[in-house]
């Protein structure tokens, strides 16, 4: 469905509003904060920002018409939509969920990190209770990274995740009782319980069970990318890795392969700065991982992994240009396990001075502070956030172990199709 | 009906199914390259004039692009990617295997992996990394269906079940079988062609047929192994027994209604399989036939295999690796004296 763009109401002193210049022609690809024109009102000329990613398929008002605050000026869609253009770039369906940099869309993004952290940390005590079968690799302090890149995706679009990848479930919409009903191992969970942690996924949220093994996701989701441009689809696959997979031969052969045929899938690498114990100065020469880039002929980009907006940003600018027909872009969000790299870690081999800092550059106290600072919350909404996340994590809890295990012969089921 | 060659028949399949089904498409080395080769035995030969936007040639990145064929698989396209020597699999190992073949059921049911694998395998004088025998190797990875035509009328019927088939589908062809005559006239290499008719056909995955029926033994025999056993009965006719020769055509989902039927009437078995003996598909097969039809057994089961050695390439060498029809008639002889 196209997405209407309506004049903003800029207020009851404002009684005049004229569209003084189109700056976007019908048929450009656009994404969220593509200036569309510039708006002239009594008083100043302001910036009139799209809100949705696609095409700009209408253009309802004429440069120098006066218009109503509230009123249709244009759509923006999927370049089907557009009358008599075949060969239009791929572009994506509206993911115009809530306005970026309103209120909602920053405490969405709030809520989701906690939403992630107060999960693994549950989990993490399930599991030294011995009340959880299996193993986990948790993303305690890389939750920025997940949600800010899933921000910036719609719902059609995919992700293929990693051995670590909770995070990115929550992120990408997966609800968090599918996951601990999975963990758990039980039938109603995401995976019936054939997958577990460390394949969680649901293909009607976007995301593939994630791949365990270092860098297999890389390939598959270059794949996808090929899928979307042979179907002529809008969508974008985002490939989310840790910093470990840069040295496995399959990031090589994807990352290539996305590049020399330029196709819509970002790649995001969560540099924590371990592959399990290894810090990172012993298996890589670079300063930067995303400077690997340059031997692929794509843009890389280094980018503060712990600053959620910073990660938005930049998801979006890649994101966007992945679905405008420009090609992948290796982001390289730099980031800090602030936990074990699986279940009973303690970490012996992260330097407590490197663990201090670390703690004190989390990504949700950071944003927390930056929000408050900014008045956009206070204390007690914050409160109130943190007794929504602990009350719908516990729901989860309760209903995982109270539903019945899987009959054990469900084990043969399910290999074929 | 024209008789076309495995590799003619095979390239058939694949320009009807890609006219049928705007969803395929094929995807490996040196597949579409204008005044290239069609792939590294010519079946997609020509294929990129009327496909071009649906034959990808990749770069030299086995695991990789049998990662994106996956990768599109689950996006709802249906891939077939082909590796130019089956050994170049092993390149891809962990997306055939810890990919492709369990992403279905990681996902508890929720996805399906409509994805084709061709992998040319078979000892033809390039040595131990051009001429392995895989087939073994993927008999222990569930999820995947493994097919290996022996005749052109089912290499074209079975590549067609595979593209339709909503689960991936490894295709062994045997590089002796492709075509005889021409840029295809290798060393040993045998007749393998058929009368293709002119109608839609699909051979069904999981169905075995008898290619010439006995009595007195029963003849179980792949790819090439199939061609030299039928060779092999007609020696053994010479001496008064009767082999019958069953081609199994599929390895998962194997036909055990055929081969128990045709073992309860000849009570002997014989298997013979290209490649080292040990953890062989022959041993597969007469490990179950141990298992489940002793009771109708009037001598042990045969294995006539390769030794257990790479491919090596003196052509000496290489015949003394590869089962031969002696080597057939031999053990059928041998088998059937047994009292």
């Amino acid at each position: 469905m196209p997405t209407p763009i309506r004049m903003p109401d800029f207020g009851t002193n404002v009684t005049e509003l004229k569209i003084s210049r189109w700056l976007v022609e019908v048929g450009t690809p656009v994404h969220r904060g593509t200036i569309l024109a510039e708006i002239e009102t009594d008083k100043v000329t302001m910036e009139l920002e799209c809100i949705a990613d696609g095409v700009l398929l209408e253009r309802c008002i004429k440069d120098g018409e006066m218009v109503e605050a509230g009123r249709i000026i244009a759509h923006v869609g999927a370049p089907e939509a557009l009358a008599g253009a075949v060969a239009a770039p791929a572009v994506a369906p509206t993911t115009a969920r809530l306005r970026p940099g309103s209120v909602e869309f920053l405490l969405d993004l709030y809520r989701r990190m906690l939403l992630i952290r107060h999960f693994e940390e549950r989990v993490k005590y399930l599991f030294l209770e011995g009340v959880m079968p299996g193993t986990i690799h948790q993303c305690q302090g890389q939750e920025a990274i997940a949600v800010g890149v899933c921000a910036a995706l719609g719902p059609a679009d995919v992700i293929t995740s990693t051995h670590r990848p909770h995070g990115h479930a929550i992120a990408k919409g997966l609800t968090v009782k599918s996951l601990m009903h999975e963990l758990f191992g039980k039938p109603t969970g995401c995976c019936r319980g054939k997958g577990g942690s460390m394949h969680v996924g649901d293909p009607a949220k976007g995301m593939i069970p994630a791949i365990a093994i270092v860098g297999g996701g890389v390939p598959v989701a270059t794949g996808m990318a090929l899928a979307f441009r042979m179907k002529k689809e809008p969508r974008v696959a985002v490939c989310f890795m840790g910093d470990g997979a840069v040295n496995e031969g399959a990031f090589h052969e994807g990352v290539n392969m996305g590049a020399i045929w330029s196709l819509p899938v970002v790649y995001v690498i969560e540099n924590n700065r371990y592959s399990a114990s290894t810090p990172i100065a012993k298996t890589v020469r670079l300063k930067n991982l995303a400077e690997r880039a340059a031997g692929y002929g794509i843009p890389g980009v280094t980018v503060d992994g712990n600053d959620v907006l910073a990660v938005y940003e930049t998801a979006r600018a890649a994101v966007g240009q992945a679905r405008c027909g420009g090609g992948p872009t290796l982001i390289e969000a730099v980031t800090y396990r602030i936990t074990g790299h699986s279940r009973r870690d303690p970490c012996n081999y992260q330097p407590e001075e490197e663990r201090k800092k670390a703690l004190a550059a989390e990504p949700i106290g950071r944003f927390a502070a930056h929000l408050m600072a900014d008045g956009v919350v206070d204390q007690a909404e914050l409160d109130r956030i943190r007794a929504e996340v602990d009350a719908e994590i516990e729901r989860a809890v309760e209903s995982a172990i109270a539903a019945p295990d899987p009959r054990p012969e469900d084990a043969l089921e399910d290999v074929y199709a | 009906m024209p008789k076309l060659t495995i590799a003619e028949a095979l390239r058939a399949a694949l320009r009807e199914e890609m006219a049928r089904d705007e969803r395929v498409f094929c995807i490996g080395e040196d597949i579409g390259i204008p005044g290239g080769w069609g792939g590294a035995f010519t079946v997609t030969l020509g294929l990129e004039k009327d496909f071009r936007e649906r034959m990808i040639d990749t770069p030299i990145s086995e695991n990789g692009f049998i990662g994106m064929a996956l990768g599109a698989a689950l996006m709802g396209l249906r891939p077939v990617a082909d590796v130019q020597y089956g050994d170049f699999l092993l390149c891809a190992m962990d997306q055939v295997v810890n990919q492709i073949a369990k992403m279905r059921y990681m996902s508890g049911g929720n996805l399906c992996v409509p994805l084709v694998l061709r992998a040319p395998v078979g000892a033809t004088g390039r040595g131990a990394q051009h001429g392995s025998n895989l087939e073994a190797m993927f008999l222990n990875v569930p999820g995947l269906k493994l097919v290996c035509p022996a005749t052109a009328y089912d290499a074209k019927g079975l590549l067609k079940a595979a593209i339709r088939d909503d689960n991936p589908v490894l295709m062994f062809e045997h590089k002796l079988l492709y075509g005889a005559k021409g840029a295809r006239a290798e060393s040993g290499s045998v007749d393998a062609s058929s009368e293709i008719p002119a109608e839609d056909y699909v051979v069904p995955i999981g169905k075995g047929i008898v290619r010439r029926e006995g009595k007195d033994v029963t003849v179980v025999a792949t790819l090439l192994m199939m061609h030299r056993a039928l060779a092999a009965a007609e020696q053994l006719a010479a001496k008064g027994i009767s082999a019958e020769v069953i081609d199994p055509r599929s390895l998962v989902p194997f036909d055990w209604e055929l081969v128990g039927a045709s073992v309860r009437k000849t009570s002997r078995l014989v298997v013979v399989t290209e490649g080292p003996k040990t953890g062989s598909v022959a041993s597969e097969i007469v490990a179950t036939a141990a298992e489940t039809l002793i009771d109708y057994l009037d001598a042990p089961v045969v294995r006539v295999t390769s030794p257990d050695i790479p491919d090596p390439f003196a052509p000496p060498m290489e015949e003394f690796y590869r089962p031969s029809v002696n080597r057939i008639a031999d053990a059928a002889t041998a088998c059937v004296r047994v009292r």
